[in-house]
């Protein structure tokens, strides 16, 4: 009798859970629902794969929805040379390397300044610095271009690092404030100490402040870089014709492809040479794919970096 | 290598030796010097202010910032002005004066708003779309963020698998992508938008609300893939909970439903502000109707760089409102809870 009861008890525990813990019935719908949204999630990019490796007569046909009948990967290699894959993946490491290490570096100093000194105005610099953050970039970008054509610096890098080195970068503000976050936990009695000692203001920031936030570091570096790659506006503002990024061959994918292949294939297999989606997908596959690479590696600072950054501490 | 790094800091203390001990002593002495002659003593009494540690201090403060400030006289102040006059102006753009083109700036009003307001409905009815569109989709992505946030604070096994997929987008985020995304009919989930469901939901609901979910449900990836970053924010601020806190709550006898709102919710509140600003930010700076319409009007000769400065302190505003809305919101519940 007492064993049934037991029994029963446990069985209980095990489906419905106890004292907080999930029982199997929550854990399977917590599941299911994790499930659910991963696929809400990734519905796009799937789709985007699936379609890249069709053809034109499976993407006509409402019967093919997922998996395409025959898997073309022409598709990839069109759409490498519409892209100038290689030389287009080089400027872009380019535009993403030197304007995020500008951006690190002068953000960092930043940060500590605000983080570490009382200053007369510092409240006031601060809210600036929020509200630099809030225009929009269109609103700076159409003054700048006039400005940066009279300081001419249009069509080369600089146009990206100089405003990175002084703050200014791509929504450096948010780094400027984690750099803050982080530089502000850092005990004043270890820099008081190392004052004792003789160091200089310079030296306790090299010293003591940075290796004490390498994860600050890593996670403005990791945001910064893919920010500046996926930024497609200012890029061809600035770069037009010199500098041809991944992102800015994608979106002038239609019009390159239409004057590579449309003019010279007139005839039988006109038709499959025209522009259709399996190419433009391929492409667009072909440009994230970096990118989720260095997600692959990395991804631990992206998803780990919110309980580190103490964004939440404010 | 090593050997210049010692040259360096060999210099640097020199330098840093000579401008603490004697340069301060000098400049003090003359200050008082002055000071004994001609009864300017404040001059001396200021400097000795500035020479303490306090002062030290903020002059180190302001050298460690001094890159930011000049950076906010030449790509801040300057382009902030620039754009405002030329928002204001009656025409600017570049004319050809003497066989050269320069770039002039003529008149002062509120022509361009004029025309704006007046002459193109077809872009007001794009500037209040805008707004409408930021307005619906922050609330949402804040309250998506939220319960993203709270399932992935679960612990379960292979929640990391879970986190590394649902912060996929947090990379891939990109004016082209969701341009694609929405030229090709991306996204909407095809099996939530079918008419079967929005005649079930007629069926029960007025036509207003029933067209609301429909339009939630066909921006619904766009809203998963906006909340990223936010999601990240409260989850930091999950994982910051004091588990002696819940414990002594359901000593209390309190239910998990009576702990979130209780105890996780006012936790999450302070973080509420910076996820409304970071969402209005970046939503309404990736890929609008208002963008594209910017970006188009700057070429076009008929508008130009005047007008399309006007209709980005537009989109300005559009943000402002929907910040400062939210914010007041979340304030004025925060305060009738207490």
């Amino acid at each position: 009798m007492m064993e049934k009861q037991f029994k029963k008890k446990s069985l209980k525990k095990f489906l419905f859970g106890h004292r907080g813990e999930a029982g199997f019935i929550g854990k399977f719908f917590m599941y299911l629902l994790l499930i659910g949204i991963s696929f809400i999630f990734l519905y796009p990019i799937l789709k985007m794969l699936s379609r890249s490796f069709m053809g034109l007569e499976d993407l006509m046909d409402p019967s093919v929805i997922w998996i395409p009948t025959k898997f073309i990967f022409k598709n990839y290699v069109k759409a490498a040379e519409v892209l100038n894959f290689w030389k287009s993946l080089g400027d872009s490491l380019k535009v993403g390397i030197w304007p995020t290490l500008a951006a690190v570096v002068s953000s960092s100093l930043i940060g500590y300044g605000f983080a570490h000194f009382e200053f007369p105005l510092k409240k006031m610099w601060m809210a600036i610095l929020i509200v630099v953050f809030l225009l929009p970039t269109m609103l700076m970008s159409i003054p700048t271009y006039v400005i940066f054509s009279k300081l001419n610096i249009l069509g080369s890098l600089k146009s990206y690092i100089y405003p990175a080195l002084t703050g200014f970068g791509l929504r450096q503000s948010v780094f400027i404030l984690i750099f803050y976050q982080f530089f502000k936990v850092i005990p004043k009695e270890l820099s008081e100490s190392a004052e004792m000692d003789g160091a200089s203001e310079l030296g306790i920031f090299l010293r003591i402040a940075v290796p004490m936030s390498i994860p600050a570091f890593i996670i403005c570096t990791l945001y910064s870089f893919v920010w500046y790659w996926n930024e497609t506006i200012l890029a061809t503002t600035y770069f037009k014709g010199v500098i041809t990024t991944l992102q800015m061959a994608l979106s002038s994918f239609e019009y390159t492809y239409s004057h590579s292949f449309s003019t010279g294939s007139i005839g039988i297999g006109a038709a499959a040479e025209s522009f259709n989606q399996g190419v433009l997908f391929a492409g667009t596959i072909l440009t994230i794919l970096p990118l989720l690479l260095l997600y692959a590696f990395t991804q631990k600072w992206f998803v780990e970096s919110a309980d580190r950054s103490g964004i939440a501490g404010e | 290598m090593k050997k210049f790094k010692a040259f360096i800091k060999k210099i640097w203390i020199t330098i840093s030796e000579f401008v603490r001990c004697k340069l301060s002593v000098w400049i003090g002495k003359g200050l008082r010097f002055i000071g004994k002659y001609t009864g300017i003593s404040w001059l001396y009494k200021k400097y000795q202010k500035v020479v303490s540690n306090k002062g030290k201090k903020a002059i180190a403060g302001y050298l460690f910032i001094s890159l930011w400030l000049i950076g906010l006289m030449i790509f801040a102040a300057r382009p902030i002005v620039e754009s405002i006059r030329m928002a204001l102006s009656n025409y600017s753009g570049s004319r050809i004066i003497d066989g050269s083109s320069t770039f002039i700036v003529e008149g002062f009003g509120f022509k361009q708003f004029a025309q704006i307001f007046k002459d193109n409905p077809d872009h007001v009815e794009a500037i209040l779309s805008t707004l409408l569109d930021v307005a619906v989709v922050v609330p949402l992505v804040l309250i998506f963020s939220l319960l993203l946030a709270i399932l992935l604070h679960r612990k379960l096994k292979g929640i990391k698998i879970f986190r590394m997929i649902f912060f996929i987008p947090v990379i891939l985020l990109s004016g082209n992508l969701l341009g694609y995304f929405n030229t090709y009919n991306l996204l909407t989930v095809s099996q939530l938008q079918s008419s079967d469901l929005q005649n079930l939901l007629t069926f029960y609901l007025p036509t207003q609300v029933v067209d609301v979910i429909i339009n939630v449900f066909g921006k619904i990836i766009l809203i998963l893939w906006f909340s990223g970053v936010q999601t990240l924010i409260f989850l930091a601020g999950l994982q910051k909970d004091n588990k002696a806190v819940y414990e002594a709550a359901s000593i209390d006898g309190a239910n998990r439903w009576e702990m979130f709102w209780k105890i996780t919710f006012p936790q999450l509140l302070p973080l509420m502000t910076i996820n409304i600003i970071y969402t209005t930010v970046i939503y309404s700076n990736t890929g609008n109707e208002l963008t594209s319409l910017i970006s188009t009007t700057i070429t076009q000769p008929d508008y130009g760089r005047d007008y399309a400065s006007a209709l980005s302190w537009i989109l300005f505003g559009i943000e402002i409102v929907v910040i400062v809305f939210y914010v007041m919101i979340f304030k004025l519940a925060n305060r009738k809870d207490k």
